[in-house]
C-alpha cells in the first residue's frame, strides 16, 4: 500500500494529465451534445462585450477618418436623395395631369416647365415640348386647376408660354353662374390675382363666383376654369373685379397644351372692317 | 492569467500571418511549465484552457490543448536546488515554448478546422510558421520580463 501511494505521489503529474484530459474531453462531448449551451452563451456574451468596450476605444483613434468618410457619404446620400425627391415630385406631377384627364382631354400634351422667368413685371414660361410634339403658337396652356397662358414662341423642342400673371395677356372670359362676359388680365403685383375688365355695372356679379374662359377667346379653348371672384367693387360704368387665379403659378412643374388651335377664319373676320367701304 | 487570455483572444489572435496568430498563452503556459513544474503547468494549462474556451466558445478542446501543452513543457523544468545557469533556464524556456507550441498547434490544427483547409496547408502552417511567429514573442517577453523572474 505504502509503494503504491510512493507511486502516486511520484507520479502525480500524469495522474493530473490524465484527470485534466477527461474533464475536457468530457467537456468536448458535452458540448457537441449541446448541454454547455448556457456556458457557451455567457461565453459569447462576455466576449462581445469586452470586444464592443475595446472597439469603442479603437474608434477614438479613427474619429478623424470616420468623420471624413461620413461627410462624403453623407454628401453623396444628400445628392441621391435630392434627385430622386425630384424624380417623384416630377412623377406626382404627371400623375396627377393624367388622373384628371377627362374624355375630351386625351389628346393634350403634357410638358414640364424648364424655365420660368418671373418678376414684378414680366412673367414667362419655358415648357420642354415644341414643333416635335405638335405644338404649335397660340395653342392654349394649362393644368387641372386650370389656364396657364398660352404659347406665343415655339422651337424644335421648346416652346415660351405667355402666362396669365403677365401685362400682355388678355382672355375673354364668362362667369359660371351669371353667364356674365368680361376680358381678364393681368397688372403688376401679386401673382395670385388678376382682374376683369370691361364688366358693365348693369351686369350681375357674385362674389365666390368661378370664371372660366369663353367662346369669344381667339385662343383659348371653351371653358377652362381661371379663377374665383375675390373682390367686387363698382366704378362709374364697369366694375373693378378681383379674380382669384386658379393655378398657383409659384408651384407649377408641369403642364398640358391644348391642341386646337385657333380659327383662323373667325381671326380674319374680326380682324377685317366693321365699315364697308362705299361703292362709288 | 485571465488578463493574458483577454489580449490573447482580443489582440494578440488578430495579427495573422497566413491563417496563424502568436500564441502569448502557451508562453505563458511553458513559462510556468519550466519554472514551478509539470503538475502545475498541466493545472495552469488547463485553467488557461478553460478561460481561453469561455471566450471562444470551444471549452473542452482549449482546456485539452492548455492541458496537452502545460504537460509537455513541464518536461523542460528546471528545479530550483539544481542551481542552473541563466543559460540553460533560458534554453529550457525556449524548449519548452517550442514543445508547447508545436502540441497546441498541431492539436487545434487537427481537431478544429474552421476554414476546411487541407491538412498539407494546416500543418506547416501550425508546426512552423505559428511556433516561428509566437517565438520571437518568447524571446521578447523573456529578454525584457521572464529573465529577471527566472533568475528570483
Amino acid at each position: 500500500m505504502t509503494s503504491f501511494f510512493r507511486f502516486i505521489a511520484r507520479h502525480t503529474a500524469y495522474f493530473y494529465f490524465l484527470l485534466y484530459c477527461s474533464i475536457s474531453i468530457m467537456l468536448m462531448q458535452l458540448q457537441r451534445k449541446e448541454t454547455l449551451d448556457a456556458i457557451r452563451e455567457r461565453g459569447l456574451a462576455a466576449n462581445a462585450a469586452i470586444a464592443e468596450q475595446l472597439s469603442g476605444f479603437r474608434s477614438i483613434f479613427s474619429l478623424k477618418q470616420d468623420n471624413e468618410r461620413l461627410f462624403l457619404q453623407n454628401a453623396r446620400l444628400v445628392s441621391k436623395l435630392r434627385h430622386q425627391e425630384l424624380a417623384m415630385r416630377d412623377a406626382s406631377a404627371i400623375r396627377s395631369l393624367i388622373d384628371h384627364r377627362t374624355d375630351g382631354m386625351n389628346r393634350f400634351t403634357i410638358a414640364r416647365v424648364v424655365d420660368r422667368r418671373f418678376s414684378a413685371t414680366d412673367n414667362m414660361l419655358i415648357i420642354d415640348a415644341g414643333r416635335n410634339r405638335g405644338i404649335a403658337k397660340n395653342m392654349t396652356v394649362l393644368t387641372p386647376d386650370g389656364l396657364v397662358g398660352r404659347v406665343i414662341e415655339v422651337s424644335r423642342n421648346y416652346a415660351k408660354v405667355l402666362p396669365v400673371i403677365n401685362r400682355n395677356f388678355m382672355v375673354s372670359v364668362l362667369t359660371d353662374s351669371t353667364r356674365t362676359n368680361g376680358l381678364l388680365s393681368w397688372r403688376n403685383g401679386n401673382e395670385g390675382i388678376a382682374q376683369l375688365e370691361h364688366v358693365p355695372v348693369s351686369s350681375t356679379l357674385l362674389v365666390g363666383e368661378g370664371v372660366s374662359t369663353s367662346d369669344f377667346s381667339t385662343f383659348a379653348c371653351r371653358g377652362i376654369p381661371v379663377g374665383r371672384i375675390a373682390r367686387i367693387s363698382k366704378d362709374k360704368l364697369f366694375y373693378n373685379v378681383d379674380i382669384r387665379l386658379a393655378v398657383d403659378f409659384s408651384a407649377l412643374s408641369h403642364v398640358m397644351i391644348c391642341p386646337d388651335k385657333p380659327t383662323m377664319e373667325k381671326i380674319e373676320l374680326m380682324e377685317s372692317q366693321d365699315v364697308p367701304q362705299k361703292e362709288p | 492569467m485571465f488578463v493574458l487570455a483577454l489580449m490573447q483572444h482580443f489582440v494578440i489572435s488578430r495579427l495573422l500571418v497566413l491563417h496563424t496568430a502568436p500564441d502569448l498563452m502557451a508562453l505563458f503556459i511553458a513559462f510556468i511549465s519550466v519554472s514551478v513544474g509539470q503538475r502545475t503547468g498541466t493545472s495552469y494549462g488547463f485553467a488557461a484552457g478553460l478561460i481561453g474556451g469561455f471566450l471562444s466558445g470551444n471549452l473542452g478542446l482549449e482546456a485539452l490543448i492548455g492541458t496537452c501543452e502545460g504537460f509537455v513543457a513541464g518536461y523542460f523544468h528546471v528545479p530550483e536546488e539544481s542551481h542552473a545557469t541563466s543559460t540553460r533556464k533560458k534554453r529550457m524556456f525556449y524548449s519548452a515554448s517550442v514543445a508547447a507550441l508545436i502540441t497546441g498547434n498541431a492539436l487545434r490544427s487537427l481537431l478544429h478546422d474552421p476554414l476546411s483547409l487541407p491538412l498539407y496547408i494546416r500543418l506547416p502552417e501550425a508546426l512552423i510558421l505559428g511556433p516561428l511567429m509566437s517565438m520571437v514573442f518568447a524571446v521578447l517577453s523573456y529578454h525584457f520580463v521572464l529573465k529577471k523572474l527566472l533568475r528570483d
